[in-house]
This record gives structure tokens, sequence and C-alpha cells, in this order.
């Protein structure tokens, strides 16, 4: 939009029906994918890992924002459907000897049925009594993954087959960088398909359950439906982001899906923005980056202030913590928000608005 | 607010510049990784058996390295949790780490796999059985008696002292707890014991457990194997001292220290202890080049306990592993380390640890573990060297 303009007007249905609308947006876009494209090529094996567990953990998180930030219905049970995701796609893969890709969607409507169980509490219960709904449907998912021997074969832990499709695998040398292409490419079509989501008649109910639920019962839309139907397409997005886990790290323990793991979840979404589908990317992102860069600071300073570096293990979890309040203090919309912000501030110049 | 974004971002730049430039290993340096627990659930003992692992690397530097080769211990807290292991265990990959020294159960299962592609052999301060089979995890070594060869002795001192006794196993709920339980059930059966048998988990974060005793008194318990950190197992001598019940712990490696005194107070005396690791209170041998260093760098090593010199004998070991391969004139890489180790003399460890002997069947490091009471609020010595009975 350039700096005159005083806003974008459409001509057409399919013009206000678009993604993006300007030429500057349609740039940004070559250029965010020139730069995923090259990403492999620029990072180490570590940074790369990390990248990786972001592009896992974004799925997981616009996942949780479909329920959480466009439908309004709070849920502590993410850590529980991460499970049942890897679990599942770990179970089929490993013994019923499914190829990786069916184990993979199979593990998605799985998890999607077991959240629309989780979900039938919903119809009755709003804000924190459904909190603690989904609070107590995350316990009894660890509890199951810890005590049902039959699962683990009583090990405690499922190993899982390494990623492979048609006598192909993946090799130890070039492990993190096919990971990335398989991780991109899953993300990048559960980000599109999320986002296209909202333009559809269900995904504008979700939002209208979200604003006023009774108002939205008035002018017609189905209560019932749009709120189980929520439940059931976050958690397959939730399982998706859980199976991809299980393959990637090769082995399955409860000790990856406790509680903590939902908190760190809703945290993502409430530093990335709320209701937004970019925003859970750049949340996951963030919160992702945190540690590993405070451990790479502690590395770099370890010679001018070992005294700071000892004590910073201790500050990365504070760190955290710290983001997540200083966002609810003064950005509660997010990273999202803030990025528009930016982007409107530098299309008005040199006026205010 | 541009401006804050353009700070952020020249920080992160400046960040990821420097992570080029800091602690790169230069060619003639031995690297290895060692991920700690500094900071999370099991931080107690998990701190000073990491300063027992550095202490180690810096006396063996300060005496010149590996044949003139310095090693360069990289070492960060994964604060007990197995997703920032795996991510430490990257960072060490990339550094170029020819061994890896882990710490937990959790995080030693989740690494197993990964440290067989890649090549890497592996130790850590969890004695579970499965580690020990070079089918399954070919490059874990494990240096103790495991926990179930643990159970296994304990169980044979509670039949030599009472045949008929009911015996109620508590253990931390996780896979390090669950880890000897069914092992030592079949034991009894294995051995004709005519002990009862039972377990129970003991929830992570309780203040006391009676309820967990009150089960146990009625299933008539006279002994408690206990399979967890000391902080828990000293409440239970505690909850035994003030319900004034005829009850024995007999606690496994990890309850198994000076710390269990110290927090249990009066409450620990006439306790059980199965222990790998010598206690310093226990004079041998194998404690002299641990305590000449904690004098020459002024740390008191019988402060920081049994755990510092497990850190300290468990990083003897791999280091006398490395020092074979240099002596064949290898190169330092993981299947060298992995064949050297499998194939070295038993390592004479002054009698801290059983000799330490791995062959390529099998991992496991040694059998026996010593035997202690508390006795006057001092570690003291049964038996010696105890195995399990053949």
């Amino acid at each position: 939009m350039p700096g005159v303009a005083t806003g974008i007007y459409h001509t057409s249905y399919e013009s206000d029906l678009r993604l993006r609308h300007t030429r500057s947006e349609k740039a940004r876009l070559v250029l965010c994918i020139a730069a995923v494209l090259a990403l492999p090529f620029m990072l180490n094996n570590y940074w790369l890992g990390i990248v990786n567990a972001i592009g896992i953990a974004a799925i997981g998180a616009i996942g949780l924002n479909i329920l959480v930030g466009f439908t309004g219905q709070i849920s502590l049970g993410q850590g529980g459907f991460l499970a049942v995701g890897a679990f599942t796609s770990a179970l089929l893969a490993g013994r019923a000897g499914l190829p990786i890709p069916l184990a993979v969607a199979g593990a998605v409507v799985v998890t999607a049925t077991a959240g629309a169980v989780v979900g039938l509490p919903a119809l009755r219960l709003k804000g924190l009594y459904l909190a603690i709904a989904t609070l107590a449907s995350q316990e009894i998912i660890e509890f199951v993954i810890r005590r049902w021997h039959w699962l683990t074969g009583g090990q405690g832990y499922l190993e899982v087959p390494p990623l492979g499709v048609l006598g192909w695998h993946v090799q130890r040398t070039s492990f993190e960088r096919t990971w990335y292409w398989v991780i991109l490419a899953t993300a990048a079509v559960a980000a599109v398909a999320a986002r296209n989501v909202f333009r559809t008649a269900l995904g504008r109910s979700f939002m209208a359950v979200r604003d006023q639920d009774v108002a939205a019962q008035a002018i017609g839309v189905n209560l019932t439906r749009a709120k189980l139907s929520a439940f059931a397409l976050s958690s397959g997005y939730v399982g998706l982001a859980g199976a991809l886990t299980a393959h990637y790290t090769e082995i399955v323990t409860w000790e990856r899906f406790t509680l903590d793991v939902s908190v760190q979840y809703l945290g993502m979404i409430i530093v990335g923005g709320l209701g937004s589908i970019a925003g859970s990317i750049y949340g996951a992102a963030l919160l992702m980056l945190v540690p590993p860069l405070l451990s790479a600071l502690a590395d770099a300073i370890r010679d001018a202030a070992p005294f700071l570096a000892d004590q910073l293990p201790a500050l990365q979890v504070a760190a955290v913590g710290v983001v997540i309040m200083v966002f609810l203090l003064f950005e509660p919309r997010g990273l999202d928000r803030l990025w528009r912000r930016v982007k409107d501030y530098f299309g008005y110049w040199p006026f205010r608005y | 607010m541009t401006r804050t974004i353009h700070t952020i971002s020249a920080v992160l730049l400046t960040l990821c510049a420097c992570k080029q430039s800091g602690n790169t290993p230069t060619s003639d340096e031995i690297v290895l990784g060692i991920i700690a627990d500094l900071t999370g659930a099991t931080a107690d003992v998990g701190k000073p058996y990491n300063e027992g692992m550095l202490a180690y690397i810096d006396d063996l530097n300060a005496k010149g390295g590996l044949k003139g080769r310095k090693i360069n211990a990289l070492s960060e807290d994964y604060a007990y949790k197995v997703p920032n292991a795996e991510e430490k265990y990257k960072k060490y990959k990339q550094a170029g780490a020819i061994a890896i020294q882990g710490w937990g159960t959790g995080d030693s299962e989740a690494l197993r796999t990964k440290v067989k592609g890649d090549e890497l052999p592996f130790m850590s301060a969890s004695y579970a059985e499965v580690l020990t089979d070079p089918k399954q995890s070919p490059y874990n070594f494990v240096v103790a008696p495991t926990y179930s060869d643990q159970m296994r002795i304990a169980l044979d001192q509670i039949a030599a002292s009472d045949p008929g006794a009911q015996v109620a196993v508590f253990h931390h709920d996780s896979p390090f707890g669950m880890a000897p339980v069914a092992d030592g059930e079949q034991w009894i059966k294995d051995k004709g014991y005519k002990l009862g048998y039972k377990d129970y988990a003991m929830k992570g974060g309780a203040t006391d457990h009676v309820g967990l005793l009150q089960q146990a008194k009625d299933q008539g318990a006279r002994f408690i194997v206990i399979q967890n950190v000391s902080s828990p197992a000293a409440t239970v001598a505690r909850d035994i001292a003030a319900q004034k019940l005829d009850m024995k712990i007999v606690c496994l490696n990890w309850c198994s220290d000076e710390l269990f005194i110290k927090l249990a107070g009066a409450a620990a005396e006439g306790h059980w202890m199965i222990q790998p690791f010598t206690p310093l209170s226990v004079a041998k041998p194998g404690h002299a080049p641990v305590q000449a260093y904690g004098k020459a760098k002024g740390i008191d090593v019988e402060a920081k306990g049994l755990h510092f010199v497990q850190g300290w004998y468990t990083m003897h070991v791999m280091a006398r592993g490395m020092e074979k391969v240099a002596a064949d004139g290898k190169p330092l890489t993981g299947p060298n380390l992995r064949a050297a180790l499998e194939t070295m003399d038993a390592v004479d460890t002054g009698g801290v640890i059983g000799p330490v002997k791995f062959s390529a069947d099998s991992h496991r490091g040694s059998l026996a573990a010593g035997v202690y009471k508390v006795d006057g609020g001092k570690i003291v010595e049964v038996a010696a060297a105890v195995a399990p009975k053949k």
C-alpha cells in the first residue's frame, strides 16, 4: 500500500476473498519462501534441529489456536492429545506395520475422535470450568499412558521405526535436512488449510461461538456442531504434531507429554497472538528459540562474565515466563498484532494514521 | 516501536554471530558432551555428580591430558527434561563430540537409538537393565550394577535376615522407579524365597508418605525397598519414626547417600543401603586421588558426598577407554572407543566400585555393590562387594 493511499479498496468479490491483497504482501511471501528454502543450506545440524522442533510445535500451536483463539474454548489438554497422536502413530507403524504416512493419518483421525469425546463437556461448560474439564482429560490420558502396560510392553517407552516410505529410509547423515523438508511441507499445508477453514461457514461459526455463543445460536449456528468440530479439528492438528514428534524423535515416552507441555503451548499462542494462524507460528518460534539463544549467549559471555553464565540455566526457565508476562502486559494480542502495527507504521508513514 | 524491533533483531543477530565464534574446539582437543541435571527434579544429586565429572577432567587435563591431548568437556544443564536432553545431544554432536555422558533413565532411553545411529559411546547414571544388552543398546555402557541387580542383592540380604518377611517396594513413579520392580518379583520366584512382595508408586512432591506406609502396614511389610532419590526416602524414614512402625528401609543407590542421613536425622538410624559406590566415610584406596584433588583445589569433597565420587569414577572409566584407543594407535572415533571399552582390561577403581569390565556380549560393567547400615549418623560398611546370589 503506497504511503499516499487511504486504504485497500475492493472492486470485486474475488479480490475481497484473496488471502493477499497488496503487492508488498506478495513480495513478502516471495521473500519468506526464499528464506525457508535457503534455511537448510545456511544452518548447521544443531540449529536445523531446533527449526524442526519449531515446525512441529507450530502445527500443534495452530491446532490449539483453532480451539482457544478462534473458538474461545480453553484447553489444558494439549499434552494429552499430543500423546494420543504420538502413541497411535507409533503403534500403527511399529506394531501393526502400517506405512508411516498411513500411520500418521490414522493418528490424526484417532486424536480428532478423542478430541471430540473430550469436547463433549464443552457443550455444557465454559471458561474456568471447561479448563478444569480439559485438565482432567490431560491427567487421565497421562495416567493411561503411564500405567497401561500393553502400550509399551511394560518397558515404559516405545521405539518408533525411523521415517521411511516404500523401501526408502532417512539417513543419519542427512537426518535433519530430510526432516526439515518433511516438516516444512506438512506445516505449510497445515497452515494454509487452517487459514482457509476460517473463510468457510464452519470456520466463521467457530468465531461466532467465541464472540457470543448465545447470539450465535440465535442467528442459526448449530452450537453442538460448531464446538465439537472445533475440538475435533483442533485435536486433529495436535495429533499430527504428536505423530511427527514420535517419528522425528524415534522414541515415545510419557515424559514428553506432561501438563508442562500444555502450558507451554498456551504460552506459544498467547505470545504469538490468539486467533491468528501466523501468530501461532511466531509464538512457537519465539518460545522454542528463547532457551537455545540464551544458552548461546551463555557460551558467548562465558569468559567475560562466568558468574552470569553459571546462572543462565536457571534464567532460561525464568525467561520463558518473563516473555509471556511481558506480552500479557504490553501486547496481549501477541506478536502477530505487533507485526501488523509495524506494517501500519511504515504503510502510513509519514502520517500517524 | 520499530526501534524496539530493530534492537531485538540486532541482539538476535549478534547472538547468532557469537555462536559461530564461541567454544569452537581446536583440532587437538577431544570433545566430550555432558548432559547434566543442575536445576531439575534430580539436581540435588545431579550437581555433585556433574562436579565430580568435571573435576576428573580438570585433574586429567592438569596432568597433561590423554597423551598430550586435552579433553574439552562441554557440560550443560537439561533440567531433567527429555526434549532438552535431545537438544543438548544434537549440540554436542555438532561440536564433534566423540562420546556422551548422560544422566537419567528418561534421557538415556530417549537417546539410546540415536547414539546407536551416530555411533557415539554413551554412559549415564541410569543403571537400567536394557542399557546393558549390546544387541539392543550397542553404544550404551553401564559402569555400576543395574537397578535390577541392586534389587536382587537387597532381596538376598532380606531373605538371609528374615526368610518369611513381607517386602514393600516404594518406587519413583517413572521408568527409573519401575526399572527393578518386575525383576525383583521374578528373583523371588527364581530363588524360591518365601518373601512377600508388593510395589507402591510414590507420588512426586508428596510431603508425607503416611498413606503408603499404612498400605505397607496392612501388607505386614517389615522391609521397605526404596527406588527413589534421597529427599522422599528421608520423608519415609521420618514417617516411620513418627508412626513408631517396625520397618526397615533398604535404599537402592539413589537414596543411599549422606543426604538421606542429613534429611532424616535420627530417623535414618538402622536403615540399610545398597550402594555400588563406596562413600567417603568408608575409607578405600580409590578415594585418595579424589581427596587429593579436593585438597589442592580447596573443595570439601566430604561435603560433596559420594555422588561426586560416582561422577569422578564414571568419567574415569570413559577416560580409560580413550587411553586404550590411543595406546592401540587408532584414531579416536566412536566405534573405536566402543571397541576399546569392550576389550580393555578391568578398570581398577581402588575399591570404590567393583572392577569394571565390559565385553562384546555384555555392557554390564560390574555386578557387586556394597551393603551399608546407618549407624551413629554415618554410613557404616556391613559387607563390601556383594553380588546377587548365583
